[in-house]
């Protein structure tokens, strides 16, 4: 069964209609790209996704479950971690204290307002593991705030990761990254989706990034999906060659 | 903690040594240290200013008065239970407080002090209206708790409910919910974003603040012996958030110096004039403009030079 | 009395009522708008404009020359606190406006003290109106209705202002894009001590006329901004309309509650407050706070 489902999802903002009918479905494991041009709705469709906007019509469905009514923690702590377009993080925390925050979310007794020194050395042990995995080991007890702009990307990969997501969801992950931080980021993301062990949605524009990584392409126009596919039939499709990739092949 | 034992070792001692003049002084601060620390754990710990701390003051106050006028509850339990009652009342205001954020937040806790003091101002059986509660006894019960009533028995009452609120407070912000209330006052959107629901969050904080707020006009009622509007005024919430501002955020250590600056400056400065206000006025602008993490900040500063 | 003549007279009380709320709300919202800040300091703004009109009155004898001498002076001294002391904190998150303005309250209210002592202080209504007036054979006072007069014409030279004269383009247009207005040649500083000047104004012209009903005492400052606070808060930070609309519901209930609820008036108001907030967070018709 599809971990990620969505059904005739619709947004519509007065007389704008942002995200269009989308209806789309994510395999377990998957690494899917959401392309399209700029207003496509990209970023829309990940905020319906993850419950931070209300959907006018249509559902999502996380596992089989229907969570369209779902406010966004609670999806979130049923195993979807996301990173923004623009960087959020804690910038007077270490990035250890960040990955830590991210780790502890998901731990049953993350309220407990005395004691709690499990809660903390579980969430420091995944914190630092999601830390490795992005290779930031090294600069984990700097404050996040002056890290180089490609860590703080990084770090904010890290701090969803370690959340254990089952759906990991990525908007835009090389935004504002130099040439060389792209390959760098690349390279390790690369690494990470080669485990497997992952489910990733991925919004990207840039489209070296995107065929490097993604083993299914969905393409966006005006809210609406052209494209479905494997990158080869998407590359080859010629609506999407004229409303985006303009006979780029 | 070591510096804590000692604090604590010193203020035991102190008693035996000052005249009773200087007792009540000294028992004053420390209900106003506790006052102006449980306002930190909000202030300081959760970015959530209250301009209407004072309600929480004034309920905890009210309510002990209450107790001690009508039941035999003897004193130091009788303080316990309008604490708790306090934090439980406030549950519902912080409900409807952080539909609201920032200012709009702000505005909302002042609204409510309003509220309960135009409720207490007409509301005779149980406040007294404009007169108050007077003669507020201070209850003896059984296993020697009428040492409580007496000037040293009630300062020993007062530096317990203090040292242990700190404690208390000192715990909750090195706790996984302290972790918590750190994101929130960094980034809240990102730790809604991590799965947090937040606003329960800050609801308990609010709980917690005022709880312990409400501990210390608890004690406040039978120190003075009467309980009256006056204690959920806005220029009450004003100060406090003045003693905490000047003795620095987020540090709970440094409301309490607030505190007790505050009322060692009013008290010198009231043999000279009597516009305390127009002093801690230009004092609160001053350290705003100039010195926003107050004076325990300012040591930091210079300590990390 | 009958129920017409009662709801007649009720209702012209209650809306000379809302202008004097309207001379407060307005400007506070003004301030918001343009600003950004939330003025703790209004209400004292307004005591100010009162013991101000009274000395204008003793000095010159004429409440008309109070009327323009007051909002003058109070607008001025408004200003200079902005240019002084406010135009540091820009860029500092919201509460430490609100925080510097209470200090300001406090101070003001102690100089106010010291400055025209401690008792309250009686300003004489001009004699053309000072009788009363017959309302469907009840009698009214005359300078109730001058007050409500007074402020549905400030609500519209107001409105007209903004709308029509350069200065309320320019106020207009940096609430919405101040670094646009300020790359077009406009010193953006002079616009927001310009308001800030206005919004004070409009305060202590508001004391002055409340002056004559009131009394001008040491007590007017806390009302008056609790008021205030709660008409911008239910109409909504930022919005001039919303403000109007916010001091006549405030004036009407205030004056109809204090009729059938007269212990609980003041309570009501706020859990009127309360509800419109739990409701419309942003108020009826605001800008987020």
């Amino acid at each position: 069964m599809p971990l990620l489902e969505l059904q005739g999802l619709t947004k519509r903002y007065g007389g704008i209609l942002a995200v269009d009918q989308v209806t789309m479905a994510v395999e377990p494991g998957e690494v899917r790209a959401v392309i399209g041009p700029n207003g496509a709705g990209k970023t829309s469709l990940f905020h319906l996704i993850t419950g931070v906007v209300k959907a006018t019509e249509g559902d999502v469905l996380f596992d089989g479950q229907r969570v369209t009514a779902m406010p966004a923690f609670g999806r979130c702590q049923l195993g979807m971690s996301r990173t923004f377009q623009i960087t959020a993080l804690f910038p007077e925390m270490s990035a250890r204290e960040n990955t830590s925050l991210a780790a502890q979310a998901r731990d049953k007794q993350r309220w407990r307002p005395l004691g709690g020194g499990s809660v903390f050395a579980e969430a420091q042990r995944r914190g630092d593991a999601a830390l490795e995995r992005l290779g930031l080991t090294h600069v984990a007890h700097r404050p996040a705030g002056l890290l180089s702009h490609g860590d703080q990307r990084l770090l904010e990969v890290a701090m969803a990761l370690a959340q254990q997501p089952r759906l990991l969801l990525m908007d835009e992950p090389t935004q504002g990254l130099s040439v060389e931080e792209t390959a760098q980021a690349v390279d390790v993301l690369a690494g990470l989706f080669a485990a497997g062990d992952l489910t990733v949605l991925l919004v990207e524009h840039d489209m070296e990034v995107v065929f490097r990584l993604a083993e299914k392409i969905t393409v966006l126009h005006r809210g609406a999906v052209i494209a479905d596919g494997d990158p080869e039939t998407v590359k080859a499709d010629a609506t999407v060659q004229s409303a985006y990739l303009g006979g780029y092949a | 903690m070591r510096m804590t034992l000692a604090v604590a070792v010193l203020l035991a001692l102190l008693p035996l040594g000052l005249p009773p003049y200087a007792m009540t002084l000294l028992t004053e601060a420390l209900i106003m240290a506790l006052f102006a620390m449980s306002l930190d754990l909000m202030v300081g710990y959760a970015r959530l200013i209250s301009f209407g701390h004072a309600a929480a003051y004034g309920l905890g106050a009210y309510t002990c008065g209450n107790i001690l006028l009508h039941t035999d509850i003897p004193l130091p339990f009788a303080v316990l239970i309008a604490g708790v009652f306090s934090g439980i009342v406030a549950i519902g205001v912080a409900w409807v407080c952080t539909l609201a954020t920032g200012v709009s937040f702000s505005m909302l806790t002042l609204a409510f002090a309003q509220l309960l003091y135009a409720v207490a101002f007409k509301w005779t059986s149980v406040t007294g209206a404009s007169d108050g509660l007077a003669g507020i006894p201070r209850t003896k019960g059984p296993f020697g708790t009428a040492f409580f009533g007496t000037k040293m028995g009630f300062y020993y009452l007062t530096m317990a409910c203090l040292f242990g609120s700190f404690l208390f407070a000192r715990a909750v912000v090195r706790s996984p919910f302290g972790a918590v209330l750190r994101g929130i006052r960094e980034n809240e959107a990102k730790t809604l974003s991590l799965g947090y629901n937040t606003r329960l969050y800050k609801i308990a904080v609010v709980a917690m603040s005022y709880m312990l707020g409400g501990l210390a006009g608890a004690l406040y009622a039978p120190f003075a012996g009467f309980a009256n509007t006056e204690l959920l005024f806005w220029l009450l919430s004003g100060q406090v958030l003045i003693m905490v501002i000047v003795g620095g955020t987020g540090t709970l250590v440094g409301p309490i110096l607030g505190a007790v600056f505050f009322l060692l400056v009013q008290q010198q400065l009231s043999t000279y004039t009597d516009s305390w206000a127009l002093v801690f006025g230009a004092i609160f602008i001053l350290f705003v403009l100039f010195a926003p993490e107050g004076i325990l900040g300012l040591a930091r500063r210079r300590r990390a030079h | 009395m009958d129920f017409l003549a009662f709801l007649v007279t009720q209702c012209l009380n209650a809306l000379s009522q809302a202008a004097l709320l309207f001379f407060l709300g307005c400007g506070l919202t003004l301030i918001f708008g343009i600003m950004r800040i939330v003025n703790f300091a209004h209400g004292a703004f307004f005591m100010l404009g009162a013991y101000v009109g009274w000395s204008a009155v003793y000095v010159t004898g004429s409440f008309w020359g109070a009327l323009i001498a007051a909002p003058i002076l109070v607008g001025g001294f408004g200003a200079a606190f902005e240019m002084g002391i406010l135009r540091r904190l820009y860029g500092r998150d919201g509460h430490s406006f609100l925080m510097v303005t209470f200090g300001l309250t406090l101070m003001m209210g102690e100089a106010i003290r010291l400055l025209w002592g401690v008792a309250a202080l009686q300003v004489e209504m001009p004699k053309s109106l000072s009788g009363i007036v017959f309302i469907l054979d009840e009698p009214f006072p005359i300078y109730r209705l001058f007050l409500a007069g007074a402020g549905i014409v400030t609500a519209l030279v107001i409105w007209q202002f903004l709308e029509r004269t350069r200065l309320g383009l320019l106020i207009r247009a940096t609430s919405q894009n101040a670094e646009m207005v300020h790359a077009l040649g406009t010193d953006v500083r002079l616009v927001r001590s310009a308001v800030f000047g206005i919004g004070c104004g409009l305060a202590g012209i508001g004391g002055v006329f409340a002056a004559p009903m009131v009394t001008a005492s040491l007590g007017m400052a806390p009302n008056a901004v609790i008021d205030t606070f709660v008409i911008v808060i239910i109409g909504g930070m930022g919005s001039f309309l919303g403000s109007m609309i916010g001091a006549l519901l405030v004036a009407f209930v205030q004056v109809f509650g204090s009729y059938y609820f007269p212990d609980f008036a003041l309570a009501f108001m706020y859990l009127i407050m309360l509800t419109i907030l739990v409701v419309r967070p942003g108020g009826l018709l605001g800008k987020e706070a």
